[in-house]
């Protein structure tokens, strides 16, 4: 029941999405299509992190699948903005694009990465490529980096969207090195344990 | 000299401030003469404001397809406001426009200030249907009214000496709420546009005080900018304050903040790429499919012959 409405839930800023743009016309549509699915991407990349990272206080694993298959989708659109809108359908253009400027490589690089994850979220490629998955702190780190150089100068609510994913990766980093040290001082107790027996 | 005449008291004499809303109560009453339901009523359904101004028709030779008063003026860049260009129509309202007093100094025979009313009332306006092309990669067709800037610059008289024109917006944190922000305003103010003389003195180049035969809309740069047809829009710096001749080419505001991005002249190039992105077309508003953006945005035949000898991909 959770996990339909969830699916329902993840698709409403689709619908109005095209609701905004068909209906009610907006000024830039290209531009605010742009916006809108690189935004909802955003959101659901840093959601799937925030689960993975809180999973031993709330365990919300079982949506992590959904929201991060989502947040592919928001990019696939994000895409196909950039490919049938942008680039009119110009492979020529997309390419040339893709390797000359930055900003779009990085855009690149994220999605073909979360391509990637997308695939091989089935259960049994899952098994042999999770360890993969862990490519999920590149995508947030280079879309991060691609969102600030969409903007030409940042806004309060940029900044602070920037303040709260600084504070996410900082708690991821410091939840790794715990588990590090956790891992490395258990190695070296058994190891003693080893030597005195 | 001073006239006084005993039979008038200081209550019978009409006060400046009524004296000069005559002026206003004439208008209006004109306008209601003029403005009979049925123009009004076809007015308000082409959505087009009610015009105040008195100008020479543009006759578009161009044939070029306006954009809706609505689109112009519900997407603006104007980061006094914020950097959002969907919400500065709502926040424009801090904006005083009237009185407006400009500064006119640097390399001139006589610096001046005067009041964007009288300084109008010196020039014949007229309608300039203009493409408009932001850096950013959209663009608009606007019906400007104004005059130009070449004669504006030989009331002012620069000496000999002056190579640029700079432009500044107001500074004021009552009128403009980013400016309040101190450091953590989204650009440094003043912002600040500059032109070469001969750019400053081509026909083209417009000071706009109007579009759609009505004065500005705050959000537009009320209530006098600069239009520039043939560069990016952030070279038509909005809601003037002063004007200088200067000897030395001016720092643009875009330019100070990034100047790998942007430069002096901004010319609009389709081969000149952003670093960021391809300027090769543009999204007109309103429309899903771009259009190719043209050399100097269409006006290569009237301002080519000025970058004769002029590196445009290191002059961008």
């Amino acid at each position: 029941m959770y996990r339909i409405s969830m699916f329902i839930g993840l698709l409403i800023p689709f619908f109005a999405l095209i609701i905004q743009v068909l209906v009610f016309e907006v000024n830039d549509p290209i531009k605010y299509m742009y916006t809108f699915t690189g935004i909802c991407s955003i959101v659901l990349v840093f959601l799937t992190i925030t689960i993975s990272m809180i999973k031993k206080n709330i365990n919300l694993m079982k949506y992590r699948r959904m929201i991060g298959l989502y947040a592919f989708f928001y990019a696939f659109l994000h895409f196909l903005v950039f490919f049938v809108l942008d680039a009119q359908l110009d492979i020529v253009f997309v390419i040339e694009e893709s390797l000359d400027k930055p900003f779009v490589y990085l855009g690149m690089i994220a999605f073909l990465l979360l391509l990637f994850m997308a695939i091989t979220s089935t259960k049994k490629l899952f098994r042999k490529y999770n360890k993969y998955h862990a490519a999920i702190y590149i995508v947030g780190a280079v879309i991060t980096v691609h969102f600030v150089m969409a903007q030409k100068s940042l806004s309060q609510e940029q900044w602070l969207y920037l303040v709260l994913i600084f504070v996410i990766g900082c708690f991821k980093i410091l939840q790794k090195n715990k588990s590090l040290n956790l891992k490395m001082f258990n190695n070296m107790f058994n190891k003693k344990n080893l030597i005195k027996g | 000299m001073k006239f006084i005449d005993k039979t008038i008291s200081e209550k019978d004499i009409t006060s400046e401030s009524l004296f000069n809303n005559r002026r206003k109560f004439l208008k209006l009453g004109a306008a209601s003469i003029v403005a009979s339901s049925t123009v009004v009523d076809l007015l308000a359904k082409e959505q087009l404001p009610i015009p105040n101004l008195n100008y020479k028709k543009d006759s578009n030779p161009l044939d070029l397809k306006l954009n809706s008063f609505e689109q112009i003026t519900s997407y603006n860049n104007f980061y006094e406001f914020t950097t959002s260009k969907e919400k500065v129509k709502s926040m424009a309202h801090t904006l005083k426009p009237n009185p407006w007093s400009i500064t006119i100094d640097g390399l001139v025979e006589k610096p001046f200030q005067i009041d964007v009313r009288d300084l109008m009332s010196k020039f014949e306006l007229e309608e300039r249907i203009y493409r408009f092309r932001c850096v950013e990669g959209w663009s608009m067709v606007v019906p400007w009214v104004g005059f130009e800037l070449a004669s504006l610059i030989k009331l002012a008289r620069p000496l000999s000496k002056a190579k640029y024109v700079r432009f500044e917006t107001l500074v004021d944190e009552k009128q403009f709420p980013d400016q309040k922000r101190g450091r953590f305003g989204s650009i440094p103010y003043p912002y600040v546009e500059g032109l070469r003389m001969d750019e400053a003195m081509n026909p083209l180049t417009l000071m706009s005080v109007g579009l759609y035969g009505k004065t500005l809309e705050n959000q537009n740069g009320a209530p006098i900018r600069l239009v520039v047809p043939w560069k990016y829009g952030f070279k038509s710096i909005k809601s003037i304050a002063k004007i200088t001749f200067t000897e030395e080419e001016p720092m643009n505001t875009w330019q100070n903040i990034a100047s790998k991005e942007y430069g002096f002249y901004a010319n609009v190039n389709p081969e000149v790429d952003h670093p960021r992105w391809s300027q090769a077309k543009e999204r007109v508003l309103g429309k899903f499919f771009k259009e190719k953006t043209r050399m100097f945005n269409g006006y290569e035949k009237e301002v080519a012959h000025m970058y004769a000898n002029l590196d445009l991909k290191k002059f961008f």
